[in-house]
């Protein structure tokens, strides 16, 4: 009832000057979201323009402007020599560790999460459990006690080390179980046991090529969260050769706070985080959508 | 038991070549078949328990031993955490930062997600984009872009105040005090379009029906915004509130940088003091037990929080969001 003059009212206002005021709200609307967008680029942008300035210029030239010379070449050229050139093993380990991970891990999960979705076996509901319980347990509480095991079996310093406990991937195995349950028919998995298909031979030829969307998401997101981690590479390695990206340029970020410790390392710090964080930004725009995907899944299954 | 299974082949028809072969049962009973599925959950099941219960397991044990001796201790190093001002401080500290840092990155992620939603906005993919791509960027790297843009020395604009006589001297957004306000300002950066992202997607779930009836009722944007798609997404908020509790009560990289940047102390925040406790001074039993108190906070708030929103959620649940 009360809704009633309200439409009239709005039935009574000419056509054109209802568009008019949407254009005004349409205008307003996008210029505040170009503030944020503002904020978000703005840092981005400042890497970009400050990697290309000597130390010198970085300090007497304006902050979000361009430098007259460029420097990236001589800034290049010693983001890869200084410290015997220690920064070509950081960027290889990093897509080492990286690929790595994120092909086991998703492999593991993928299985498990297929196995869980579509068979019927004792402890299955135990481990579903396990599996949704530790969800909740965030990653970087078990640093610390990672490394203090790691520590006593000898497995401090080394690749497997820092790769093997980062493919327990509880969110991959959970995803993969409601991902399989949707995407693969019980009635296809049947009719390939009666042409005399192994259950292995069924999810390798029958299931994975259906799950392969879902399998190109968790690979992302292993990915990604992979090449992002500094706590547990950190603190489980010591050599410097086996450093990956985010560790190696904060040993360098800690020098330029240390007065009387060689030359501050600016150019090379900042050229080498543009370098850490160009190939995802390049890639991003065609991931987002499978990125995305696995984000939201977690809150939408709950809806 | 393999009556059943020949018993079922009705779908054998879907497939071109069914029926004509015989079942050659290589897997024929289900008790097999099972045995193959927890075959199929078996490689991270081992990974599970040596990488994951493991840990924990021996990070309790070890928490029980003395820092000294390494005999058995009882709660010696649970009495030492829990009169520990410096853990505590940490602690409210974060307790501090959720509060006013969730808040503002909620908000704003909320905000922002709504006006992509309405059809006043233009170019909603490009800034859907935009505001994601921080997720790229690694907690380290953010946190030295910001700490380089924080510096004074480096920032030119940071001295505009002071030349304007707004300040008696220039403004340093890492001493001590600002420290926390210049992490909260990174973190926001790094997670307000993850936090977008998701709430944009559960905006797009809600039924288009719903959102024509009230534009035929006359119900402005703003308060379809308002009055239904939020109410409408209210659980995916309290699930992205859970997620940012628990990764402030973690926080780690920034402060860990922005002390290497700018020495803004090296127990600033719980998890920081407890890689210390480890490496600075080699006391792995009270990192332990440090660790064990820090999940069980994590737990507790985490808990705690959602009890307090469960009432407010749950009795339109049913009715309302369906399944």
């Amino acid at each position: 009832m009360s809704a009633l003059p309200a439409v009239r009212r709005r039935g009574a206002r000419s056509p054109g000057s209802g568009r008019r005021s949407s254009r005004v709200k349409t205008t307003i609307g996008t210029a505040a979201l170009l503030v944020a967008a503002v904020y978000v680029i703005a840092p981005i942008y400042w890497l970009v323009v400050a990697s290309s300035k000597s130390t010198s210029q970085l300090f007497a030239t304006s902050t979000f402007l361009p430098p007259v010379h460029l420097s990236w070449g001589a800034n290049f050229r010693s983001l890869f020599s200084f410290g015997s050139g220690e920064f070509k093993y950081w960027l290889a380990n990093s897509f080492v560790y990286a690929i790595v991970t994120a092909t086991l891990a998703t492999a593991v999960s993928t299985l498990c999460g297929y196995g869980l979705a579509k068979y019927r076996f004792r402890f299955r509901k135990t481990i579903f459990g396990l599996v949704v319980g530790s969800l909740m347990v965030p990653a970087t509480a078990l640093v610390v006690p990672l490394f203090l095991l790691e520590h006593d079996v000898g497995l401090i310093n080394s690749y497997q080390g820092v790769i093997l406990p980062m493919l327990v991937y509880p969110f991959g195995v959970y995803f993969m179980s409601i991902f399989a349950a949707d995407a693969v028919p019980d009635t296809l998995v049947d009719a390939s046991r009666i042409d005399g298909a192994g259950e292995l031979r069924i999810f390798w030829q029958i299931a994975r090529p259906i799950l392969m969307p879902g399998m190109v998401t968790l690979f992302l997101l292993s990915f990604i969260g992979t090449w992002n981690n500094y706590f547990l590479p950190l603190v489980l390695l010591g050599d410097t050769t086996k450093f990956p990206l985010t560790v190696g340029l904060s040993t360098w970020a800690s020098d330029l706070n240390q007065a009387g410790v060689s030359q501050p390392l600016y150019p090379e710090v900042l050229l080498g985080s543009l370098v850490s964080v160009l190939p995802m930004l390049v890639l991003f725009p065609f991931l987002q959508k499978y990125v995305a995907r696995g984000l939201t899944f977690g809150a939408i299954a709950g809806e | 038991m393999a009556v059943q299974d020949v018993g079922r082949p009705a779908p054998v028809g879907s497939t071109a070549r069914g029926g004509r072969k015989a079942p050659r049962a290589r897997s024929a009973s289900p008790a097999a078949r099972g045995r193959s599925g927890f075959g199929m959950t078996a490689p991270f099941l081992v990974l599970f328990a040596g990488f994951f219960v493991a840990p924990i397991v021996y990070s309790i044990v070890l928490s029980l031993r003395s820092p000294a001796t390494g005999a058995y201790a009882g709660l010696l190093n649970y009495r030492t955490v829990l009169s520990d001002g410096a853990f505590w401080s940490g602690v409210q500290r974060m307790a501090y930062f959720g509060v006013v840092q969730v808040s503002v990155m909620i908000g704003l992620a909320i905000v922002l997600a709504l006006f992509l939603d309405s059809p006043y906005c233009r170019g909603r993919k490009f800034f859907a984009l935009v505001y994601f791509l921080p997720y790229a960027v690694p907690g380290v790297i953010a946190a030295i872009m910001w700490g380089f843009l924080l510096e004074p020395d480096l920032d030119s604009a940071l001295r505009i105040p002071r030349i304007l006589g707004i300040t008696g001297s220039t403004v340093n957004p890492l001493d001590f005090r600002l420290a926390l306000y210049a992490i909260m300002l990174i973190v926001t950066w790094e997670f307000t379009g993850y936090n977008m992202t998701i709430l944009l997607t559960s905006l797009t779930n809600v039924p288009r029906q719903v959102l024509e009836a009230a534009k035929i009722d006359g119900c402005s944007e703003l308060s379809i915004a308002a009055r239904i798609k939020l109410p409408l997404i209210r659980r995916t908020v309290v699930f992205i509130v859970i997620l940012s509790i628990i990764g402030t009560l973690q926080l780690f990289n920034e402060p860990m940088i922005l002390n290497d940047i700018a020495n803004i102390g090296s127990s600033y925040t719980p998890n920081q003091m407890i890689y210390n406790t480890a490496f600075s001074f080699g006391n792995e039993q009270l990192a332990a037990a440090q660790s064990v108190v820090l999940a069980v906070i994590t737990v507790v708030a985490t808990v705690a929080f959602y009890t307090i929103v469960r009432r407010r959620i749950d009795p339109f649940a049913a009715s309302k969001e369906g399944a």
